[in-house]
């Protein structure tokens, strides 16, 4: 009687388990509820996400003391009659309007929902496209982050579709539920922080870190430790099998085709109203603090003749600045090279 | 769902209990079923509609092979396999046909584009297609009655342990089992749970490790050293025996679990003392699927010594091309075959000395190493080149990917995995508290010393 009643726990358990790893609002509802500071509550990121992903949380030289240094204001004199549009990512997200020269309008734009506009045409309308460079190939080849763009060019016959598939099952079978759920590509990590991203079993992720670390001198899963040791890397910027790493070989034809879709996108705005649209793709960490053996991604991009769109050149200007310009433990950028990139976007607004 | 994932211990803690709760084998055999569906959904959910198609067309072929005679028979066999031979030339084959018929017309100044296929290859196209097979031409061959029930037949082909990776079992084997009753058994889950931690520990802990140096060895050849390159290729050899047989130990476990035995698909291949005792070695089950389906019926080796070569070069060839769809395969297999037919009338001395049969299997080793590399490579120039820069003696960096700690490690684990299956005695393990301690120990090594970075098993590609 016990053994089937437990087996029975253990089916519920089971299914439960499954299905809030794999409804995207049982997800939310959980994370929303979640008491951080409880024995039961998740582990809470303190340092870089690089450090978090690798529970290196241990290692002062990835957790430098955190920098809080704000944006500084545009030191911009003349009129302000631009409408900033900032299509971003990670790297863009929480820059304040005051950052910027001569904007009066600014829109910062989530590339996860979509691309909405309705310009002002008695305003210098500016679109600045930023990528990250692990991102850039996955999402400018297929124009899947442009769903407006997409729906104009398959109206003018121009393309058959946009090289994926969008929202293909929307049937709710259980309220907050939909099929394609059931398939949800996230369900392992899900999985893990429904099961296991608790306080009390966290110690248990850094023995297994440090093991890693002291013994076999690397650190775990997707993170991997740059050369001079003093850096981590998200290991897809760094593989040589990844599309959005730094050391992944390139072919003539991938720039080709990167190049057309980047100029789709620019003819695309430009006759929607744009005055003018910039791109501007953010180098990977591992391609500036260990540039031998890069693949050249964004020069090749940047310097291709055919290239039409507008660049914010930030690979350069990284790659010829003494200062350190990215956090040890995190993918992004710190401070500096925060206010270096806003640079030298006001220096393109300032024009 | 790949096995070395948390979503596939959940799945498998529910279908395996919810299996031992039901009280007919009517209602275990739609468990399974649904159950497997969702398994292979979880690839590409669209692809469960080719599999299906193929099921219905081998289910109906199945009727139409038994209850008819002579030529009728015969062409609803053809049929059955030209629906599966079909899919696996559309899905596998095409692009790789028309590439070669582009790179042909390239070659002569030409200028061709044919449309290709954009999609990813159905996951263990190759494995279930197979079986499907190996069940219209048993029931041809009349040594297998067609099976009335539809959901067990579907089952049969889509039974989630050996779905995407085999072994790729025979009718009557898996059928009967599949439609008796068998209650509860506790030394079966004991055997099934222990060597499904085997499977776990020889994928996370080995494969993955391994993983690390062959990946890094086999893109940077040109700057790597001899010794670098050759402890790569070793390392290979040991990481694609881990991750198959792995996968083959897990499958075999989760069966077992459930009172389903599936057959061994390997046995010590590295122990081997000849090419030819290699392969009734390694990946038995589908190395018997071609001696049964296609080298016997071709004429085995009953009509001379020239016709046997013969024989033995269009299984080899077609057991490479059954890999992959790449000229690195197919030279694989041509290779393999070769060595097999060269080879044949070395027969294995017995009561030979310890150190002549050591040498032998050393030397068996080092030629399936270097076979090994053309399996792995991108193309053949990049095998090559591997090939000639480890035979070259160069220096170079002898950077391998892991550090001097971690490659005494991985030695000390592939030792203890070779002695495991040398000297262990299967599975069982008759005390509880012994299986116990077991099943801790090994729980802890996985997640302490496994590398968990998602690689998924090499064969699931096939």
């Amino acid at each position: 009687m016990f053994t089937k009643a437990l087996s029975y726990i253990f089916i519920v358990f089971g299914l439960v388990a499954l299905y809030m790893s794999t409804s995207r609002k049982a997800m939310q509802f959980v994370a929303e509820h979640r008491d951080h500071d409880k024995w039961w509550g998740s582990y809470q990121m303190k340092h870089g996400d690089l450090v978090s992903l690798s529970y290196l949380d241990f290692v002062k030289r990835f957790n430098p003391p955190p920098d809080h240094t704000p944006l500084k204001k545009a030191s911009y004199t003349g009129q302000k009659n631009i409408a900033l549009y900032l299509h971003g990512d990670s790297y863009s997200y929480h820059l304040p309007d005051s950052a910027f020269a001569g904007v009066v309008d600014y829109h910062l734009i989530d590339r996860n929902h979509g691309m909405n506009y309705h310009l002002d045409s008695t305003k210098r309308n500016i679109l600045v496209l930023e990528v990250s460079e692990r991102y850039a190939r996955a999402y400018y080849s297929s124009l899947q982050i442009f769903d407006e763009l997409c729906d104009s060019l398959i109206k003018k016959k121009s393309i058959a579709s946009c090289g994926y598939q969008r929202q293909l099952y929307q049937a709710s079978i259980i309220p907050g539920f939909e099929v394609n759920d059931l398939f949800n590509k996230y369900i392992n990590q899900n999985l893990q922080a429904n099961l296991f991203n608790y306080n009390f079993i966290f110690p248990m992720f850094e023995y297994k870190a440090a093991l890693n670390y002291y013994i076999f001198n690397r650190a775990s899963g997707d993170v991997v430790i740059s050369k001079d040791r003093n850096f981590l890397f998200l290991k897809e910027t760094v593989s040589l099998t990844d599309v959005g790493s730094s050391y992944a070989p390139l072919t003539g034809g991938d720039i080709d085709w990167l190049v057309n879709k980047l100029n789709t996108i620019y003819d695309h705005y430009k006759e929607n109203g744009f005055d003018e649209v910039y791109l501007s793709i953010i180098p990977n960490s591992a391609t500036i603090m260990q540039p031998e053996g890069y693949n050249g991604l964004i020069p090749s991009i940047q310097n291709n003749k055919r290239l039409r769109m507008k660049v914010i050149d930030a690979y350069t200007a990284f790659k010829n600045s003494s200062e350190l310009l990215y956090m040890p433990g995190d993918t992004h950028w710190n401070t500096k090279g925060r206010q270096l990139w806003v640079d030298l976007v006001n220096e393109k607004l300032a024009n | 769902m790949t096995f070395n994932s948390l979503q596939f211990l959940v799945f498998f803690m529910v279908v395996t209990l919810w299996f031992f709760r039901l009280k007919s084998q009517k209602g275990r055999v739609w468990l399974l079923l649904v159950a497997s569906c969702y398994f292979y959904m979880s690839f590409i959910p669209e692809y469960i509609l080719i599999l299906g198609g193929t099921i219905v067309i081998d289910y109906l072929a199945g009727f139409l092979i038994e209850k008819n005679t002579g030529s009728t028979r015969k062409f609803w066999l053809i049929i059955s396999l030209i629906a599966n031979i079909g899919a696996l030339a559309v899905f596998k084959y095409y692009n790789f046909f028309i590439d070669n018929i582009h790179t042909g017309i390239n070659f002569f100044g030409n200028k061709l584009s044919l449309p290709v296929l954009e999609m990813a290859l159905p996951v263990g196209l190759s494995f279930h297609t197979f079986q499907a097979m190996s069940y219209t031409i048993e029931v041809y061959r009349g040594n297998q009655k067609a099976e009335r029930n539809f959901v067990v037949y579907a089952l049969y082909v889509m039974f989630y342990p050996q779905l995407v990776a085999g072994p790729i079992e025979r009718p009557q084997n898996v059928l009967p089992q599949l439609k008796e009753f068998r209650g509860y058994n506790w030394d079966n889950v004991k055997e099934g749970l222990a060597r499904m931690l085997w499977g776990f520990f020889k994928k996370v802990v080995i494969a993955d490790r391994l993983a690390m140096v062959v990946d890094r060895t086999f893109a940077h050849t040109i700057e790597s050293s001899s010794t670098a390159l050759f402890i790569g290729a070793v390392f290979y050899s040991f990481q694609i025996y881990c991750d198959f047989s792995g996968y083959s130990d897990i499958a075999l476990g989760a069966a077992k679990v459930m009172n389903i035995r599936l057959m061994e698909n390997f046995n010590q291949p590295y122990l081997s003392r000849g090419i030819q005792e290699f392969w009734s070695r390694w990946h038995i089950s589908l190395s018997s699927w071609f001696r049964d389906y296609l080298y016997i019926p071709l004429g085995g080796n009953r009509k001379g010594g020239l016709r046997r070569k013969f024989n033995v070069f269009i299984v080899f060839l077609l057991s490479g091309l059954w890999h992959g769809a790449n000229w690195t395969f197919v030279i694989w297999g041509v290779l393999h075959g070769l060595l097999v037919i060269l080879l044949a009338g070395k027969t294995i001395e017995k009561n030979r000395s310890f150190i002549y049969t050591a040498c032998r299997v050393i030397v068996n080793f080092i030629l399936v190493t270097f076979l090994w590399i053309f399996f792995r490579a991108e193309n053949l120039g990049a095998a090559w080149e591997y090939i000639q820069r480890i035979c070259s003696f160069i220096g170079g960096s002898n950077y391998i990917g892991i550090g001097g700690v971690e490659f005494v490690f991985s030695l000390m684990v592939i030792a203890i995995m070779m002695l495991r299956e040398r000297y262990g005695k299967g599975f069982f393990i008759a005390s509880n508290t012994r299986f116990y301690l077991y099943t801790a120990m090994m729980v802890l090594i996985c997640y302490f010393f496994g590398v968990f970075a998602e690689n998924q098993f090499i064969y699931f590609q096939f």
